[in-house]
């Protein structure tokens, strides 16, 4: 059946190989480290399964990175099997509050200064910013993590989420909004 | 020239779903267009560019860019993977 050499079906060369690669791609995706190690496990496992799978057409790289999105998804599904898009509508009320009848600004966007002056300053903003973020529905601040921390294409949260691209744009602009304004009245707000 | 006129709230999405993807030239030139004449709408962006910015910095100093595995996750996938193989 197989036609590879025993050497390159070893799944313990691909850890000592793309463990490092794969365990980043996984650390930007899930909130923590080890989530992100069992990852690695469970996709080198996976591949190992079903090697025979491996059509020899992608490097081995580009096809454990492919499992391992198949398994960050199923993350996904088993973290939060309820994911609803109820509670992110619940806060369109909101965000029209922003604006008037004209769709112009009503609530506007005060004057945030300059940059974080320095490091701490920084690390405060940023503890600022997590706890805006905790406040969101978990959809969005999950979205939102995933574009602006880890980088990751909004094709590719609307695989995770199972959801389209076009509602991954609209959650995102939510999250953003929401978390604009959170920003403002709770670190701008208090700094001044 | 009509559809060039957008409100600030539309705007408010194309800016942020122009950070997501490249917008047809149309809508690029809307929002180019709204910015130069609304102050509001140019803070709302330049604001959710420093936060974009903010978590990117942040990220960099952490460095998950350069993180590894870590010496005992590897250890312990190495044996479940040994478990795995054929005894011959």
């Amino acid at each position: 059946m197989a036609v590879e050499t025993k050497q390159e079906n070893n799944p313990i060369n691909w850890l000592d190989q793309y463990g490092d690669a794969l365990f980043r791609f996984a650390r930007v995706r899930v909130r923590d480290s080890f989530a992100a190690e069992d990852l690695v496990q469970e996709t080198l496992l996976a591949a190992y399964r079903s090697h025979e799978g491996f059509s020899g057409q992608s490097t081995v790289k580009t096809w454990l990175t492919g499992i391992m999105k198949h398994k960050i998804m199923d993350y996904y599904r088993k973290l939060k099997p309820e994911h609803s898009d109820e509670s992110i509508d619940d806060f369109t009320y909101s965000l029209d509050n922003l604006f008037n009848e004209h769709e112009k600004w009503k609530v506007k966007p005060g004057d945030w200064g300059g940059d974080p002056q320095n490091v701490y300053e920084g690390k405060e903003l940023m503890a600022a910013i997590d706890g805006c973020l905790a406040d969101l529905p978990e959809k969005m601040s999950l979205a939102f993590t995933l574009r602006e921390k880890g980088g990751v294409t909004t094709g590719e949260i609307s695989e995770l989420l199972q959801t389209g691209k076009g509602n991954c744009w609209v959650i995102l602009y939510r999250a953003r909004m929401l978390l604009r304004r959170c920003l403002e009245v709770n670190w701008f707000g208090k700094k001044k | 020239m009509r559809h060039w006129m957008f409100s600030c709230k539309k705007i408010t999405a194309m800016v942020s779903e122009s950070m997501d993807r490249k917008l047809p030239l149309s809508r690029r030139m809307g929002i180019r267009f709204h910015l130069m004449m609304c102050s509001l709408c140019r803070r709302y962006q330049q604001q959710l560019l420093f936060i974009r910015s903010v978590l990117q910095r942040n990220m960099e100093a952490d460095e998950i860019s350069g993180q590894t595995l870590p010496d005992d996750a590897r250890k312990r996938i190495e044996q479940k993977l040994t478990d795995e193989l054929p005894k011959d």
